[in-house]
This record gives structure tokens, C-alpha cells and sequence, in this order.
């Protein structure tokens, strides 16, 4: 009976009982803030600018066959693909070591697990820095040590050189981001039943055997995961290339978001920066969506 | 037992080498702040401990003291000129500013969006769920370039409400889904109850459901502050004067030389607010960077 009052005053979908109140200040702001720059990024990729005169012609085809021709988006590619591999693979494989070294409720765990979270606050720009100080080829604390153990010559700067800066950004990465995994890793573990693990080694299984054929398995929806979040943003890294190489030296680290930067800020050309940002997107897309389908990812 | 209490103490020693691993940057960083000039730039040595501590950095960064001062008895000279260069003080604030201000808009409308997914079924909502994760996966870079014409136009580019914007716009996937698996720990039936008994929708979730969810609220406007407070690519873009603490940090690596006092100073203060934060937030701080997919 209230109901019938109430639907007399306002029209339902104005009332508390209808979604759309409810949902209407995060979709607009979605639809005005989110969705359509998106699709203005591609109005903008449809314009051919031209440099001298800094006039637009609507030429839809002319920067998309542009990025395909352009070897420097190839090879962005390639170092994004690398790097996020490369990053991915060694923060998965460290994080879920340390979980579980790190699982168990004797003294003292608490606390080394809750340190492990710091780098997390850290902001990305900040750990950009902090590495450039411990990398700095005359009094870097890092480069220093590597001196010391022959392992890096003065003259071979980790930053500077091609063959080693892409590694010098993933150690950054590995160093903010390993506590991510360790975190989810510690979660999933904590979760895990006791009872297959007890029956396994009243069976004698060695307790490599109870890792690979039950810590895995139930951990692999969380592993797929951690895996997916890490990667997608692993694969749109940004700060620490801008921070720490500026895609130096030459091309070495320039990854598919920093090259769309320097397009954008360098030669101001606003239309292929945009084909180079849509680019991300629909390789964040594609690669994630099959991701999501071949792992069974659900959120 | 022998081998038991041997292998317990190796773990723990193992244990303890590589959380020292992951704390030495931000000690290291630390450590430099409070050194003297001659102890950063020592080309011959690392200085490790030995070395007068000085607060001159945070007085120049933090406090906003005159560079001059410092500068009187040492002959390296470098950086960018102008007395106000490495003032942190105006970053701090609007830091401070855009960060409690996006993660407060985040959190309210996050919170309403969240509730009716979470307990009004309605056709298409899977569909919704959707779209808001693809949000979160969206690099930022794709719509940063149009969102600098957009902004210019709304008279949003270089304000602190254009900047509260873009941070609100980049967490409300990550709030949105978190509150809602919060509120989908919330039994229904609480809600049925407090409607038979006469509470309108609104009153139901503000009185009844809200209340019952405040822990997971604080975690997720703490997780906002976080993600705001350290975003770097959406500042870098919108802003020319304005300028948030990551963005400022970058600004005294030039090309004469990088002062590596006032950027570990400043970037030493910019992690301090963190840390407070997240040790306060431990208990769901995997739920919240699961976007709610693991329940802690």
C-alpha cells in the first residue's frame, strides 16, 4: 500500500526503487569523462595534420596505415611485450616464493609481512627516483656494488646503456609491484583447506610434490588473477620510462604509452599521438579478453 | 628437533634478508635526505651512516626556507634557478586538496552506484559490471589526449577541480567494485527487514546497510587517497602550474644535475602519508587491490 503512494507522487524511475538514481553520478561521469574521450580519440585519429602548416584534413585511413608502416611502434611493441613479460613473470615467481616463506603464524611474520606492503604506497614517480639515486654511475649505492663485484663497468652506466636499461626499469617495477603478489599469494594460501595437504603426506608425498600437484591447482584462479591485473598494468606502464629513461637511451625503453607521449609533447601531433593511445587500448583488449577466455577469469 | 628448529631459523632469517631487500630503497632514500651536500655527491665513496644529519632538504622542500641559505658554504652549484624552485609547499597542499576531495566524490557516488548493483536486480547489470571493469582497465593514455582538449574547453585544464575530476574518474572502477562486494557480504534479508518495517530504499541503505559496511567504506576511501596521492600520468598531462608532489619531484632532475637532496626530502614526505594509511587498512588491502575478487 505505501508503494502505491508512493508511485503516485513520482514516476517509478525517479524513485529509490529504480536503479537508475542510484546509477546515474557514476555513469554520467563514465559516459562524459571516459567514454567519449575515447571516441574522440578516434575522431582525432581520422586527421591527417600536417606539420608545416599545422592545418587537419579528415583523412581516416592516413594515420592508421601510418602506425603500421611506423618501425618505431614496432618496436615499441616489442619492448612493451618484453617488458611486461619479462616484469610479469619475475614478480609472479618471487611473490608467490616469499608468500610462501612468509606463511606462518610464528612471531615476527606479522610484522615482515606488513613491511612487505610499503613499496605499495610509494608513488611510482618517487621509486622512479629513488633507483635513479641508487643507479647514478659515479655515486650510486647499486652501481657501486656492481663496481665492486665486476659485475658493471663505470663506463657502461645501467641507465645509459641499451642492453641493461630496460632491466634497470623492470627492477624498479619487480621492487613496487613483488609485494602485490606476495599479498594476493599470501591470501590464496591462507584460504587453501588443510586436508588434502594432511592426506598427502600421510601418503609420503615430499612437500615439492603437495606444491605442484595441490598448492597449484587451487591457486590457480588466483594466480590467473593476479596475473591479469598485474599485466594490464604492467602493460600500460607509463612513470617509471618517463621518470628514469625518458624511453632512453635512444629507443631502448620507449614502450607504446611513452611513445605516444613523446609524440604528443614533442611534435604535438595530437592526431597520431591518439592512433598510438588507441593502439594500447586495442592490444590491452584483445590480449586480455583472450586472457580472460582461456584462464576462466571471473571477477 | 635439531634440523626442525635449523630450518626455522634459516626461514627466518631468509625471511628477514628479503624484507630488508624491499625496505633498503625507501631507507636508502630516507638516509639521503638528511645528508649533508658533500655526503650525497661523494664521487670517491659511498656514504653509508658516517655524516653530520642536517634537515636543511625538508626546510627548503617541506617548509619552504630559502635555497640560498643552504647553499652558502658549498661550491656545487646546479639545478634549476629561482628562489621558490624547490618550494613543495604549494604541491603539498594541492596534493593534499585533490586527493581528500576526489577520494570524498569517489567514495559517495561509488557508494550509491554500488548499492543499487549490489541489491536492485535489473536487466542489463552484468552488462554494467562489465563496462565498469573495462574501465579500470583502460590505459589512462588513451584518454588523456582528448580529455586535455575537453578540459581546455570546460576551463578544467590546470585546476584543482579539473584535476579532482580525472582522479574521480580513474578510481570509481576500483571503489565501485570493491563496495560492492562489501555490501554483497551484507545478507539481503537485513534489507527486507528494515523495508517491512517501513524504510524506503534510501533509508534502508543509508541507515541500516551503510553503517554495517563502515570498515570496508574507510578501506576503500584509504585505497582512493593512496591512488590519487601517487597518480602521476593524468597530473602530468592536465597541469602546467599546479603541480601535485610526483609531478613536482620531477622537476628538479634537470640537466644540469639532479638535486638529490630535495628529491629524496620531498619524495620522503610523499611517501610518509601512505604509510600511515595502508598500515591502518592491512586487513582488506587485498580485497581492495582485487578490485573485491578476493575476499579477505
Amino acid at each position: 500500500m505505501r508503494d502505491q503512494s508512493k508511485r503516485s507522487l513520482l514516476p517509478r524511475w525517479l524513485t529509490s526503487e529504480h536503479p537508475l538514481p542510484w546509477l546515474f553520478p557514476v555513469t554520467s561521469l563514465l559516459i562524459v569523462f571516459g567514454l567519449y574521450p575515447v571516441l574522440y580519440s578516434l575522431w582525432l585519429s581520422f586527421f591527417k595534420r600536417n606539420p608545416a602548416t599545422r592545418k587537419e584534413k579528415f583523412m581516416p585511413s592516413w594515420n592508421w596505415e601510418k602506425l603500421l608502416a611506423d618501425e618505431r611502434v614496432w618496436d615499441a611493441v616489442q619492448i612493451t611485450f618484453t617488458y611486461t613479460l619479462l616484469a610479469l613473470s619475475i614478480q609472479l615467481i618471487l611473490g608467490l616464493a616469499i608468500a610462501l616463506l612468509l606463511d606462518t603464524d610464528k612471531r615476527g611474520f606479522g610484522v615482515m609481512r606488513a613491511l612487505m606492503t610499503l613499496p605499495l604506497v610509494v608513488p611510482p614517480a618517487v621509486t622512479g627516483m629513488m633507483f635513479l639515486l641508487m643507479y647514478d654511475s659515479s655515486f650510486g649505492v647499486i652501481s657501486n656494488s656492481l663496481y665492486a663485484l665486476n659485475l658493471l663497468s663505470p663506463t657502461a652506466p645501467i641507465l645509459g646503456t641499451g642492453s641493461t636499461a630496460l632491466w634497470g626499469v623492470i627492477v624498479a617495477d619487480v621492487w613496487q609491484w613483488t609485494p602485490f603478489m606476495v599479498l594476493i599469494m599470501l591470501a590464496g594460501l591462507r584460504a587453501l583447506p588443510r586436508e588434502p595437504f594432511e592426506a598427502a603426506s600421510i601418503d609420503g608425498a615430499s612437500s615439492l610434490q603437495s606444491f605442484v600437484f595441490l598448492t597449484l591447482p587451487m591457486m590457480s584462479k588466483i594466480i590467473a588473477l593476479a596475473v591479469l591485473i598485474r599485466g594490464i598494468d604492467l602493460f600500460r606502464i607509463f612513470d617509471y620510462v618517463k621518470v628514469m629513461t625518458d624511453s632512453g637511451p635512444g629507443t631502448a625503453t620507449e614502450t607504446l604509452t611513452a611513445y605516444a607521449g613523446t609524440v604528443y609533447f614533442k611534435s604535438a601531433n595530437f592526431s597520431y599521438a591518439s592512433t598510438v593511445a588507441l593502439a594500447t587500448l586495442i592490444l590491452v583488449l584483445v590480449t586480455s579478453s583472450i586472457f580472460i577466455k582461456v584462464f576462466k577469469v571471473r571477477f | 628437533m635439531v634440523t626442525g628448529k635449523f630450518k626455522s631459523t634459516l626461514r627466518y632469517l631468509v625471511s628477514m634478508l628479503v624484507v630488508c631487500v624491499f625496505v633498503f630503497p625507501i631507507a636508502w632514500f630516507g638516509l639521503t635526505s638528511i645528508k649533508p651536500i658533500s655526503a650525497v655527491f661523494n664521487k670517491d665513496r659511498v656514504v653509508v651512516f658516517d655524516f653530520e644529519p642536517t634537515f636543511e632538504n625538508y626546510r627548503v622542500t617541506v617548509l619552504g626556507g630559502l635555497k640560498s641559505d643552504t647553499k652558502s658554504n658549498s661550491s656545487i652549484l646546479m639545478g634549476t634557478s629561482g628562489e621558490g624552485a624547490y618550494d613543495g609547499r604549494g604541491s603539498i597542499l594541492s596534493s593534499l586538496v585533490i586527493a581528500i576531495c576526489s577520494t570524498f566524490l569517489t567514495t559517495i557516488i561509488a557508494l550509491l552506484a554500488a548499492y543499487a548493483l549490489s541489491r536492485l536486480a535489473f536487466r542489463g547489470s552484468q552488462g554494467y559490471m562489465h563496462w565498469i571493469l573495462s574501465q579500470r582497465f583502460l590505459p589512462p593514455i588513451a584518454i588523456i589526449i582528448p580529455l586535455v582538449f575537453i578540459f581546455r574547453d570546460l576551463g578544467l585544464r590546470d585546476t584543482h577541480l579539473g584535476l579532482i575530476i580525472a582522479h574521480t574518474l580513474i578510481n570509481i572502477p576500483i571503489a565501485l567494485l570493491i563496495l560492492k562486494s562489501f555490501f554483497d557480504d551484507v545478507p539481503i534479508e537485513i534489507d527486507q527487514a528494515a523495508m517491512i518495517d517501513g524504510a524506503s530504499r534510501f533509508q534502508c541503505f543509508y541507515l541500516v546497510v551503510l553503517p554495517m559496511i563502515k570498515g570496508g567504506i574507510a578501506a576503500t576511501a584509504v585505497l582512493c587517497f593512496i591512488f590519487s596521492w601517487t597518480e602521476f600520468l593524468l597530473s602530468l598531462f592536465l597541469t602546467n602550474s599546479i603541480r601535485t608532489v610526483p609531478v613536482k619531484i620531477t622537476t628538479f632532475v634537470t640537466s644540469t644535475g639532479s638535486e638529490w637532496g630535495y628529491i629524496s626530502a620531498l619524495g620522503t614526505a610523499a611517501i610518509i602519508p601512505g604509510f600511515i594509511f595502508i598500515l591502518l587498512v592491512q586487513n582488506h588491502l587485498v580485497r581492495g587491490l582485487t578490485m573485491g575478487a578476493i575476499k579477505d
